[in-house]
């Protein structure tokens, strides 16, 4: 944090809330895009690899502008930021985490349809944020969020109408729809985010909101959702750091090579800070 | 099944055949296209047909004909005729020259 800006209280406040948002939001995109790539090469057909693909990189890109943006307002490093940062200091939902079930494509359809729909209803809550920087950035995110919603919806219409597809929809839908409670969890700072205007909504009303959408649109499809109210939630919620052993294995994985390769700073593709 | 795809770069392009994609049906084929054969590329349009709708005429049945002396198809009489005698004939010919002159630099 730069010394000028972290005199007075309020200040502090508030910079405490950004940097908690914003760890919220990339880690969430950056540690689903890194599970998505396990699946190249080994999605059900060629096109439907590209495009899983396509969505990781796009989740990639959105993970980068939102360190970015941590690194500019607190002077972070990227290595900071990401690479060496404690892996229970990640704060994303124990949903992106998750490895994928064994015979998994309907597991890739349903988190993608869960994740997508609560993104787009966080990152509309942001288009009027009160931090200038963030409301620049969601009008971009926002632009490449529909196709995800599309292939994810689209995958799910066909998969609902088959029998053998409807059974791992709902496999998918029980072994996820507990996790996926954690997207709207409150991590630190949560009361400062909204007090601040940093998000226009509530976690409770985003909640809502997708409860609305995903519900009834999944019942349409002939799938059985919990009530939420008797879920058995895991312990593990990813927004106070608490995460399952499977995240602690991937993110050892996703950092073996920084550390093998021990190099000063990250190194970047040429022409990527444009 | 299969979906032959088309780019149109620009407005007015031709759209140009690009490759095909595996797809069950029309809604898929879309979106597998718009990734593989649109995004990353310039795109204003891009047309995602049915292989088996697309008629193939091949190059025996294409190229026919030609057997027979047609040569009087090809006006040649009225080449190189001095139009000087002819003032409205000569500006004719100057102002083709000229359109002519300006669609090379045109196209550049």
């Amino acid at each position: 944090m730069t010394e000028n800006h972290a005199t007075s209280e309020s200040t502090t406040r508030d910079e405490q809330a950004l940097e908690a948002l914003l760890y919220r939001l990339a880690d969430d995109e950056f540690v689903l895009a890194e599970r998505y790539t396990e699946w190249q090469i080994y999605a059900p057909t060629l096109e439907s690899d590209l495009a899983l693909s396509n969505v990781a990189q796009d989740e990639y890109g959105h993970a980068r502008l939102w360190y970015d943006l941590l690194q500019d307002a607190f002077d972070y490093t990227e290595a900071d930021v990401l690479w060496e940062r404690e892996p229970a200091d990640f704060r994303h939902s124990t949903l992106c985490e998750l490895p994928f079930a064994d015979d998994g494509w309907g597991d890739v359809i349903v988190r993608s349809y869960l994740y997508d729909t609560a993104e787009r209803l966080r990152l509309e809550a942001l288009i009027d944020s009160s931090n200038p920087t963030v409301r620049d950035r969601v009008e971009k995110v926002l632009g490449e969020e529909d196709y995800h919603r599309e292939h994810a919806i689209s995958w799910l219409e066909r998969l609902a109408e088959t029998d053998e597809g409807n059974e791992r929809l709902q496999a998918a839908v029980d072994r996820l729809f507990p996790d996926a409670l954690s997207l709207f969890d409150s991590g630190p700072h949560e009361e400062d985010i909204v007090a601040t205007g940093l998000r226009t909504e509530t976690l409770d009303d985003l909640r809502t909101a997708w409860f609305d959408t995903v519900i009834p649109t999944l019942e349409g499809h002939g799938l059985t959702v919990p009530d939420p109210d008797d879920v058995d939630r895991p312990d593990a919620r990813g927004r106070d750091g608490s995460h399952t052993d499977d995240w602690f294995d991937m993110h050892e994985t996703f950092t073996a090579t920084y550390h093998e390769l021990d190099f000063d700073q990250p190194t970047r593709l040429r022409g990527e800070e444009a | 099944m299969i979906w032959e795809v088309f780019r149109q770069e620009k407005p007015g392009d031709y759209h140009r055949h690009v490759g095909n994609v595996h797809a069950p049906d029309r809604g898929m084929a879309e979106l597998f296209a718009q990734i593989q054969h649109a995004r990353r590329m310039t795109t204003n349009s891009l047309w995602v047909v049915p292989q088996d709708e697309v008629s193939e005429i091949d190059a025996e049945d294409a190229n026919f004909g030609g057997t027979t002396d047609k040569s009087y198809r090809w006006a040649m009489t009225f080449n190189r005729v001095d139009a000087s005698f002819a003032a409205e004939v000569a500006e004719s010919e100057d102002e083709q020259r000229e359109a002519a002159k300006q669609r090379e630099e045109a196209d550049g």
